[in-house]
């Protein structure tokens, strides 16, 4: 190095002017700070990025077009016998339903005197969604009364009608699709003007089930949130107990040898296994071992468990560590046991540590997707599970593997709905390091 | 301060609160103590003096077990407490720990309030029966610390909101909150300005009444004010013990003689 070699005999120089060698020190530490500030700056822009496309994509999600059109439900067609007898009514299939909602879609435009122009009966009734007619049989056999009244139904649009209303379809892409029509728009137009059509808030996107290909109108999260929800209640009452315990005996209680060092080893390196190969453990261990059952909550909860076990257990033993030795002498210098100085002193010292730890452990399991494909989650499931503890054992979805789900459907309004149910995702993370950050808040206040 | 006077105050107690016979401590390879023979007397200051290194802490911690914390550590010989051998198989540390407290090098008060601070002790211990008899312990240890006139009125904040020596006294008054028969002190005010020192060093002469008091200390000047007896410790080796006076006017081995002189250490 040339340092070494300076040669120490040269005059004293000015403090006013920097001698060169500080002149490159000072350039080398701005050039430093642009390097950091521009990755900043670059971090930043990728993020304003992402939730730029996320939420403008996403959106749209939770706006949905409806009809409100009156709808005679006529009873010779939805009751035969007469005798409102729900075993009877029940009969009557999603079919019967879909053609009294056509008529009545039909009569509405013939009230308003809307002009159906070149549109065929068909190309009418299919600005109906598929699922309307599913809906409104769900509507009557719940309330069995209503058949022989005429009741305002709100219906679903299809999916190209509702995208009109959302930017997605215009006019030129509709004269390309199979799907639609600018005449079938231009009719929706119309039914807009006369106040039977609007795009509305869309709670059922956070309420429904998935829906099948044909109807993503019909698509919601709410399946998924419950099953993310259940599998998040699995691994806190699991993972959160078993990791903060391994880690108190390994860092407080445990000697230090061979087998403590190989296990504390074994536990980092288990964070860094790829999760795809807790999936097949998964798989192996709980299904075909345990028999439990495909798709379930409780499976797909004790996966992700085995999977967030490191990242808890690596965050708590960083933070048992962090607490100063000396308040552990002190715990056992006025005679306290080693249990006591550890739950009494070191812990609560170590909470928020482990809590954030624990929080990050928990969002992590939260977005896991490909364990989860592993055990069946992909599945489509239309049915509520239960609430726990039986729900656990039903199938049930999770949100990241809906959007998975959702971004393979050909239909591009699948694609807005797997934006929306990432945002869902994203709201549910940003609420859970929320609770970290306060929850640190308030065991840091007590000191 | 009144180093004269506490000089000149002579042993006056004979009772042997501790006595250690053949202690020798390895730290791994490390023999870090070797055959130390001291007996340790009933409400006295035993100041222990040497340079660093020579083993004073770690016997000091020997006296209550705080050794057994660190793994590689291993203690022989006998240390009797009362005639009690505190090494034997039976003994349970945590027991012996409220029977001789200790005060750290650096004042570690718990993160908790100052009232907490004090009575976690009698707390885990049993020694209060309910919050009356509890809140007198607090005060009379506080008091027996003379931090009490100072904190009194703000007992509930935060024991590390003190300054530096008000929490070591602090500390003092919570090994005093479990009634122990011994104190042990490693270097208390080291971590001290001179104000400070003097408080605290006034306050150990205070202990004397009630505790065998045991100090590890670096200021040869400290050890002649606050102790009746000097264990010098060199190496590893108990190298004299006797009377303070005897060992700073008249020592008998010429390495205390070195030390306290200056010439080593």
């Amino acid at each position: 190095m040339s340092d070494a070699t300076l040669d120490g005999a040269q005059p004293r120089s000015s403090l006013l002017v920097a001698d060169p060698r500080t002149r490159k020190r000072n350039a080398a530490e701005a050039r430093f700070r642009a390097y950091g500030l521009g990755a900043i700056v670059i971090s930043m822009i990728m993020l304003v990025i992402l939730l730029f496309t996320i939420v403008t994509g996403g959106v749209g999600a939770f706006r949905q077009t409806y009809l409100e059109i009156p709808v005679a439900l006529d009873a010779a067609q939805l009751d035969k016998n007469g005798n409102r007898d729900p075993a009877d009514i029940r009969k009557v299939l999603t079919l019967t339903y879909g053609k009294i909602l056509e008529q009545s879609l039909q009569q509405a435009i013939a009230d308003k005197g809307i002009a159906v122009a070149e549109l065929s009966a068909k190309d009418v009734s299919n600005l109906i969604s598929k699922e309307a007619s599913a809906q409104l049989r769900n509507r009557v056999l719940a309330d069995p009364e209503l058949i022989g009244q005429t009741v305002e139904a709100r219906v679903l649009v299809n999916g190209r009608v509702d995208g009109y209303y959302k930017g997605r379809v215009s006019m030129e892409s509709a004269a390309r699709d199979a799907n639609t029509s600018p005449a079938q728009l231009q009719l929706a137009d119309a039914l807009k003007a006369q106040g039977m059509l609007a795009t509305e808030w869309n709670w059922s996107f956070l309420t429904s089930p998935d829906a099948s290909d044909q109807r993503p109108e019909a698509a919601g999260v709410g399946i998924a949130i419950l099953g993310s929800l259940y599998m998040m209640l699995v691994v806190l009452a699991l993972a959160v107990p078993i990791g903060v315990a391994a880690s108190i005996y390994l860092e407080e209680f445990a000697p230090k040898n061979r087998w403590t060092d190989i296990i504390e080893v074994n536990i980092s390196n288990l964070a860094a296994v790829p999760s795809i190969v807790f999936g097949i453990l998964g798989l192996a261990a709980f299904i075909n071992f345990a028999g439990l059952p495909q798709s379930a909550p409780i499976v797909g909860g004790l996966v992700l468990t085995l999977m967030t076990l490191p990242t808890i257990i690596i965050a708590t033993r960083a933070a048992l560590k962090a607490v100063p030795p000396s308040i552990r002498d002190a715990a056992l210098g006025v005679g306290a046991s080693k249990m006591q100085s550890v739950f009494h002193h070191v812990l609560p010292l170590a909470m928020p540590g482990i809590l954030t730890g624990t929080i990050i452990g928990l969002a992590q399991a939260l977005g896991e997707t490909a364990p989860l494909l592993l055990i069946g989650m992909v599945a489509f499931v239309k049915n509520f599970p239960s609430a726990p503890p039986d729900g656990l054992f039903e199938p049930a979805s999770a949100l990241p593997v809906q959007v998975y789900n959702w971004t393979q459907r050909a239909d591009p309004a699948f694609i807005e709905r797997a934006s929306g149910a990432i945002i869902v995702l994203l709201a549910f993370l940003l609420c859970m390091n929320l609770l970290a950050i306060l929850l640190r808040r308030k065991f840091e206040r007590r000191w | 301060m009144n180093d004269m006077r506490l000089l000149e105050r002579s042993v006056d107690q004979t009772e042997i609160k501790i006595s250690a016979r053949d202690v020798q401590v390895w730290y791994g390879e490390k023999h870090a103590i070797r055959d130390v023979n001291v007996d340790l007397l009933d409400k006295t200051v035993t100041a222990f003096i040497g340079p660093s290194g020579c083993g004073k802490s770690t016997f000091l911690r020997c006296l209550n077990r705080m050794n057994d914390t660190i793994d590689i550590s291993r203690v022989e010989g006998k240390i009797m407490l009362d005639g009690e051998d505190i090494y034997d198989k039976r003994v349970d540390p945590v027991q012996l720990r409220a029977r001789v407290g200790m005060v750290f090098q650096k004042p570690n008060p718990f993160p908790k309030s100052i009232y907490d601070n004090v009575a976690y002790g009698p707390r885990i211990h049993g020694l209060a029966r309910n919050r009356a008899e509890l809140d007198e312990i607090v005060e009379k240890s506080l008091r027996g610390a003379a931090l009490w006139n100072e904190v009194k009125d703000r007992l509930a904040d935060p024991g590390t909101g003190l300054s530096g020596g008000q929490q070591q006294r602090l500390c003092i008054a919570r090994a005093v909150a479990t009634q122990p028969e011994v104190l042990l002190m490693d270097e208390p005010c080291s971590a001290l300005d001179p104000i400070a020192t003097s408080q605290v060093e006034e306050l150990i002469d205070q202990l004397r009444a009630e505790f065998s008091v045991v100090i590890v200390t670096h200021s040869m000047q400290q050890a002649a004010r606050v102790s009746q007896k000097t264990a010098f410790f060199h190496l590893g080796n108990l190298v004299e013990y006797g009377n303070t006076d005897d060992i700073f006017t008249n020592p008998r081995d010429p390495r205390t003689e070195s030390y306290i002189s200056g010439r080593i250490g």
